[in-house]
């Protein structure tokens, strides 16, 4: 065989990756090093005066990325919990079940951004439906202008738009799964809930570790039900990383800052990524 | 403690998997369930076990309604054909797995594995992953999951039809010396194999199923000597016992242009329909014999099995030798006659060479 033409097939493959992820990356990490704003806008080189300024003189960023991972956590540890017991329960042999199946999918053909919108008016304190409701028990929660409500209702919009994805990763999974070891467990006296423990669970661990890690990775981007809901308030107390970049970047034009905080972002996410699924693979596969 | 089952039947589809099925197991015996495939074999099992559940039918142990039982309290064992065991546990994790559902003491755990694994000769492979063992490894090792629960019922489900000839040789001797080792004393075995030759090696209460129905029961040497039926006759015999349809008259049976001198317990049978049962071991090779045209020789281990031919009639004589013949070949073949069955036009046993219904 003659592999000497090989690079000219490649090619194709290769200039679209160069195009749109690799070449992206470089000039994100040139721009990082500018001071590309509204009344300046020119890639000069400013050396790491941005890198300076976002490590020692500006804690807004850190507060939202501690507030980005509290949010992602949680909304993706909830997911995984209401998914898992979704799947689980149209796994089995139950009546409907493929109108329970496609039922659990609904939200994730809507649309998000139109989603947010309609749970915005849900959630409105004064006309909102919730609090019509919530108004007979005497009570009327401010969602979306107090401080903590408010990362909760982010959360509860994230859970019910993002569970069906948990959902259909982890059924696919379960239907997967052999027979056998169930068959074997019953016969070995293991009680339904053991046999969850000790089967279910254990032989689902490599699907649960991917569909975390897909749905962390997915979660850490959260912005448009922000944007829409909160749009970060009150004051910063829904404002994502993400977001916060957004506002310095394409608010306020400081185009090099923003390039800085996005490149620190990635990097941040890549080890930290790395690190969950080599624990989530030593806990659960005890590896 | 008796397994007592009354007329057990499941038909989920048109056909029936279980058809009236009674009967009566008293501990400390083994049972064997002989049928060829798709008998019903396992579906019993699984009733017995409880993951399935009959349409009628009861099953009563120790003079309880078992069915009313979940199956996870039920305290029975089962090894199925497949190699069935938990791929995301190591061997000693597997072995270990029916006790750690009860609250048992981690150290009599441990005691109770390794005699469990001593028994079925993996002494040393405790921590290996079940991915790793041959196909006979896997299988003792659900055999040593299955024998470490001490359970009052074992199954069988064909547990050694998955594996290579050497290796179910070798099982199949460990299974006898493990049953007979006092391990059943008060456990209910129950076996079930489609090869007529196990059966009669575990020697123990045969059942003879075809097509959901008990056909016969009794001890092996009684199925193998006394088949009731031309249906038990051919199941209980590898390869299936021939049947020549002949005509007994004058003290000669006659077919396909042969006559054969009848045997004492033949010779007053003079009914039309008459079939003649024949073992192909009891068929031999002779050179003043009857002609036979050669349409099939396969040689299958040690013994050469030849498929013949005249008129319409075909049979299969086993020599316990490896010969080679070509197709078309003629050879000249001796009936041992007095080791002939008779069987009525509706299949039922007319007459036993071992006594069964002389007549």
């Amino acid at each position: 065989m003659n592999f000497k033409h090989k690079y000219f097939f490649l090619f194709p493959g290769l200039f679209v990756l160069i195009g749109i992820l690799i070449f992206p990356i470089i000039f994100v990490v040139r721009l990082s090093l500018s001071g590309w704003n509204s009344y300046n806008p020119g890639l000069d080189y400013i050396g790491l005066e941005n890198y300076i300024r976002l490590f020692t003189d500006d804690p807004r960023f850190w507060e939202s990325f501690f507030r980005l991972s509290f949010l992602s956590v949680t909304t993706v540890i909830l997911q995984y919990v209401i998914g898992f017991a979704l799947a689980h329960m149209v796994w089995k042999d139950i009546k409907f079940k493929r109108f329970f199946r496609v039922l659990f999918l609904v939200p994730m053909m809507t649309t998000p951004v139109i989603m947010t919108v309609i749970w915005r008016t849900f959630f409105h304190e004064s006309l909102g439906p919730v609090n019509d409701l919530l108004s007979v028990f005497g009570v009327a929660p401010k969602w979306l202008t107090d401080p903590v409500i408010a990362k909760f209702t982010v959360i509860i919009v994230e859970v019910w738009q993002w569970t069906p994805f948990m959902f259909l990763l982890l059924l696919a999974g379960l239907l997967s799964l052999p027979k056998e070891p169930f068959l074997a467990a019953a016969i070995d006296g293991a009680s339904p809930v053991r046999k969850f423990i000790y089967v279910t669970f254990p032989l689902m661990a490599p699907i649960s570790i991917g569909a975390i890690i897909i749905r962390l990775i997915e979660a850490s981007k959260i912005m448009d039900t922000v944007y829409v809901l909160t749009s970060g308030g009150p004051g910063t107390s829904t404002e994502t990383s993400s977001f916060y970049i957004f506002i310095k970047g394409l608010r306020e034009f400081q185009m090099g800052y923003a390039a800085s905080m996005s490149f620190t972002y990635l990097i941040i996410m890549i080890i930290s990524l790395t690190i969950i699924a080599k624990v989530l693979t030593k806990v659960l596969l005890k590896e | 403690m008796d397994l007592v089952a009354n007329n057990l039947s499941y038909k989920p589809d048109d056909q029936y998997h279980l058809n009236e099925v009674s009967f009566n197991f008293k501990e400390g015996n083994l049972y064997t369930i002989l049928g060829r495939t798709l008998s019903g074999k396992t579906t019993l099992l699984k009733t017995i076990a409880g993951l399935l559940t009959p349409d009628s039918g009861e099953i009563e142990f120790d003079g309880k309604n078992f069915l009313k039982i979940p199956v996870w309290e039920r305290n029975v064992a089962m090894v199925y054909q497949q190699f069935i065991n938990y791929p995301h546990l190591n061997v000693f994790e597997n072995i270990a797995f029916p006790l750690k559902q009860r609250k048992i003491d981690q150290s009599i755990i441990n005691e109770k594995v390794m005699d469990a694994l001593k028994s079925v000769g993996l002494l040393g492979y405790e921590n290996r992953k079940i991915q790793e063992l041959s196909g006979g490894q896997q299988q003792r090792v659900s055999l040593a999951r299955s024998l470490v629960k001490n359970a009052k019922i074992l199954l069988l489900d064909e547990p050694l039809v998955n594996l290579d000839y050497k290796l179910r040789e070798q099982l199949r001797e460990e299974f006898k010396n493990l049953f007979s080792k006092g391990l059943a004393d008060e456990t209910i075995l129950i076996y079930s194999t489609t090869d007529p030759r196990e059966t009669m090696e575990l020697n123990g209460e045969v059942i003879v199923l075809d097509e959901g129905k008990v056909l016969q029961v009794g001890p092996a040497k009684e199925i193998f000597e006394n088949p009731n039926s031309l249906k038990v006759a051919e199941i209980s015999n590898d390869p299936p016992m021939n049947i020549i349809e002949a005509k007994i008259s004058d003290n000669q049976i006659r077919f396909e242009g042969i006559d054969v001198e009848a045997p004492q317990h033949l010779s007053k049978l003079t009914e039309d329909g008459l079939k003649i049962g024949l073992r192909s071991s009891d068929i031999e090779l002779n050179e003043n014999g009857h002609e036979f045209e050669v349409e099939l020789a396969e040689i299958s281990g040690s013994e050469t099995l030849l498929h013949l031919k005249r008129g319409d009639t075909k049979i299969i004589v086993s020599i316990e030798e490896v010969l080679n013949f070509k197709i078309h070949d003629k050879v000249k073949i001796n009936f041992k006659i007095d080791r002939a069955y008779a069987f009525h036009a509706d299949g039922k046993l007319a007459s036993s060479p071992f006594g069964g219904l002389n007549g």
